[in-house]
């Protein structure tokens, strides 16, 4: 590297014409990184890639790891030599990704997160921006106080709310506390999308809804007015201007929340009442079926986990090129 | 195209009234511009014709239609704004073809009119661009271009020229007159800014504090503005302000005096205190008086700052033989005046002059109301006061009472 040189002949003058000073090499080059700006852009490049480096092996690590999993056989990951540093493959049996849809159907859990977390992300969006909207826009009393009030909701762990929820969704009618009129029946929501996506919808709401309201309030009023003008309701507007200006935030609400339904399993696996695709089990529920009480396929599970993830990485490659394509149209200037 | 009606309309918000009882007719086809300083209510009471704003009493006709609470799509109206307010996702076909989209009209229809829009805002060629690949002139014509397209009944503007740099805005000025002429609709048009609504419109509304203070063409406002507010806002730089009182001889202030007689004011008698306005163009030193009908007696005054601007200087002048300098300033009863004169002049700064008034341009305000008491005064019969050679004397003291005619009169002598 030639900024290495470069460095030691500037580190040799500098100690050169500072000889009477005796200072030491970390001495010299501390200052040669205050007083050089070569110096200093060297120093912020080496820093740069030090932790790009560090967040990419963190990241990636695991990956590669199902990947070592999935093609070594299941008999030898046990019994495999796992000797560091280099931790590679112990056989090569692609077999496996193959095997997960034969063992069970595998495709179908994939599928239920799927809808279920595209069901949900589009209620949420939809609901959160007419939030928004009216948060981020408008003026009226009590919006402070009501927007903490939304918030609150995810101040709770969701557990908290399962025992109720199971109780309803299990048919039973709903009493009000402590005066005990009952209220109403529920219709019998298990093992039905219903009774996972109007929870999950309730609970990624509060963040969408805050996400949301910071970018529709960023939006010029002169924009929403001259749409309103031209001939859109608020609705319109809401929809025909503020929504695609602000479509960075949507693309980011919308993939937050398909993320955490699609990878969700609490909820879940409780309202699914059997660990069956035909009873919206969810992807996570069918990583488990390769588990039996006498053995577990780990090769199977690692190959079964890296499908599952397919979907997610192309919808967040996709989201990110509309994030930048957003952001390099203009779509935040005015 | 539309007559849009104002009656008694009122705009509350919480601690403020922004448009109080603004009672307006604009006529069909008419140019009318709302000025005013900031925060006098102009754009509230746009945005109320618009129907961005809900009146919080009194209703607004446009044509025959009650819109007090339709909603701005179904007004016929058409905006401009201020800030431009283009749609940054949309190239110019779309954000010009916008309302006609949303109206659903065939394909070639809004080709059709894209096209003659874009003809008359000289944008061809352009309509695949980003609003943000333009520049500023650019986008005001796209945003003009949007309104037109639609036909609107009436056109409704928002300072449009206030962000564009200052030839620009000149030449936009000119542009707005000539599609006035061709579309010949009904525009509203909001300005701070005098010059504008001075060059474009057929009448000038000035607002202040929430209330229409008058509405009248450019050149009544300028030669027969119906208060002091008026008569301050009006005109660059701003009329002279002198306080006084009305006595037997005339007027009379700390600093010099003014000789008529005062029964021919209507509405005020002697010992009123009165505030007396003269223009800067309407002061002149003694040596050119000689095409000046009727002057009045000369005052002596002191050269302080001059300023040439090109075509006129401006001499400010300290009133009074002593020529204290007030660093009061602004006060009404300063014994500054603002004169303006020739570029020619061999004036110089601190040299001992003597002005004169056009008494025939003289305007005298009751200082408690503010309302015109009188635009132009007569001289006092025999006192031979006025120091020029004006024989023909007085030449009728317009009241402020009749605002027909004589606008242009006087305009010659300059």
């Amino acid at each position: 590297m030639s900024g290495e040189t470069q460095t030691q002949t500037q580190t040799q003058t500098q100690a050169q014409s500072q000889s009477e000073t005796e200072q030491g090499p970390l001495a010299n080059w501390t200052q040669g990184v205050i007083s050089d700006p070569d110096q200093r852009s060297l120093l912020y490049r080496a820093l740069f890639y030090a932790i790009t480096i560090f967040f990419l092996v963190t990241t990636l690590f695991p990956f590669y790891w199902l990947l070592v999993l999935a093609l070594t056989p299941n008999n030898l990951i046990l019994a495999g030599d796992w000797d560091l540093p280099f931790l590679r493959p112990q056989g090569f049996n692609p077999q496996a990704f193959v095997e997960v849809f034969e063992q069970i159907p595998f495709h179908l859990y994939v599928f239920n997160s799927f809808v279920l977390a595209t069901m949900t992300t589009i209620i949420v969006i939809i609901i959160a921006s007419l939030a928004g909207y009216v948060f981020g826009r408008l003026e009226f009393p009590g919006r402070g106080p009501l927007m903490l009030a939304i918030l609150m909701v995810s101040y709770f762990p969701p557990a908290a709310f399962l025992i109720p929820l199971f109780e309803a969704f299990t048919g039973n009618p709903v009493v009000a506390p402590f005066i005990g009129v009952e209220l109403f029946t529920p219709p019998r929501l298990v093992n039905t999308p219903g009774a996972m996506v109007l929870p999950f919808s309730a609970l990624f709401l509060p963040l969408s809804i805050f996400i949301l309201t910071t970018f529709y309030a960023q939006i010029p009023d002169g924009l929403e007015d001259a749409a309103r003008v031209e001939g859109t309701t608020r609705l319109g507007a809401l929809f025909r201007v503020i929504m695609p200006l602000s479509a960075p935030g949507v693309a980011t609400a919308a993939v937050l929340t398909f993320i955490a339904v699609y990878n969700e399993y609490f909820f879940s696996s409780i309202m699914a009442l059997g660990n069956e695709p035909q009873q919206w089990s969810p992807l996570v529920g069918g990583l488990l079926q390769y588990q039996s009480l006498y053995s577990t396929e780990f090769n199977l599970m690692a190959a079964a986990s890296i499908v599952g993830v397919l979907p997610v990485v192309i919808l967040v490659v996709v989201a990110q090129e509309r994030i930048v394509s957003g952001l390099t149209a203009g779509a935040l200037k005015e | 195209m539309a007559r849009v009606t104002l009656n008694h309309v009122t705009k509350r918000y919480e601690d403020v009234v922004a448009v109080n009882d603004m009672n307006l007719e604009i006529k069909d086809g008419e140019f009318v511009c709302l000025v005013g300083p900031s925060g006098c209510g102009k754009s509230t009471t746009m945005e109320m014709v618009a129907g961005l704003t809900k009146p919080s009493e009194g209703n607004i006709h446009i044509g025959d239609v009650d819109v007090t609470t339709l909603p701005p799509k179904d007004r016929g109206v058409a905006m401009v704004f201020q800030n431009i307010a283009l749609f940054p996702h949309m190239d110019v076909y779309d954000n010009i073809s916008f309302g006609l989209r949303l109206r659903k009209y065939d394909k070639e229809e809004i080709d059709r009119r894209v096209d003659h829009a874009s003809d008359i805002v000289q944008l061809e060629g352009m309509l695949d661009r980003m609003p943000d690949e333009m520049s500023g002139g650019q986008r005001q014509r796209v945003a003009i271009a949007r309104a037109i397209v639609r036909e609107p009944d009436v056109f409704l503007m928002d300072e449009p020229l206030a962000n564009l740099d200052a030839k620009l805005r000149v030449h936009m000025r000119t542009e707005l007159q000539r599609l006035h002429k061709e579309l010949d609709t009904t525009i509203i048009y909001v300005t701070h800014d005098q010059a504008e609504a001075m060059t474009m419109s057929d009448r000038i509304a000035v607002l202040d504090a929430g209330e229409l203070q008058q509405i009248d063409p450019p050149l009544v406002c300028y030669n027969e503005p119906a208060n002091l507010f008026v008569a301050g806002f009006i005109g660059s730089p701003a009329m002279n302000f002198a306080e006084g009182k009305l006595v037997p001889g005339g007027f009379e202030s700390e600093h010099f005096s003014v000789e008529f007689d005062p029964s021919q004011i209507p509405g005020a008698s002697v010992g009123d205190r009165v505030t007396l306005g003269i223009r800067p163009e309407d002061v002149f030193t003694t040596d050119r008086i000689q095409n000046l009908s009727s002057a009045t007696a000369s005052l002596d005054a002191t050269t302080d700052v001059l300023e040439p601007m090109g075509d006129e200087i401006f001499v400010y002048l300290v009133l009074g033989e002593s020529a204290e300098r007030s660093m009061e300033g602004e006060t009404a009863s300063s014994n500054q005046l603002l004169m303006s004169v020739n570029p020619d002049s061999d004036i110089q700064e601190d040299e001992d002059v003597e002005v004169v008034l056009d008494r025939s341009k003289v305007h005298l305000f009751d200082t408690a109301s503010g309302h015109a008491l009188a635009h132009g005064i007569e001289e006092l019969p025999g006192s031979g006061a006025g120091g020029g050679p004006g024989t023909e004397a007085g030449t009728g003291g317009r009241t402020g009472a009749d605002t027909e005619s004589q606008v242009t009169e006087a305009e010659s002598d300059r």
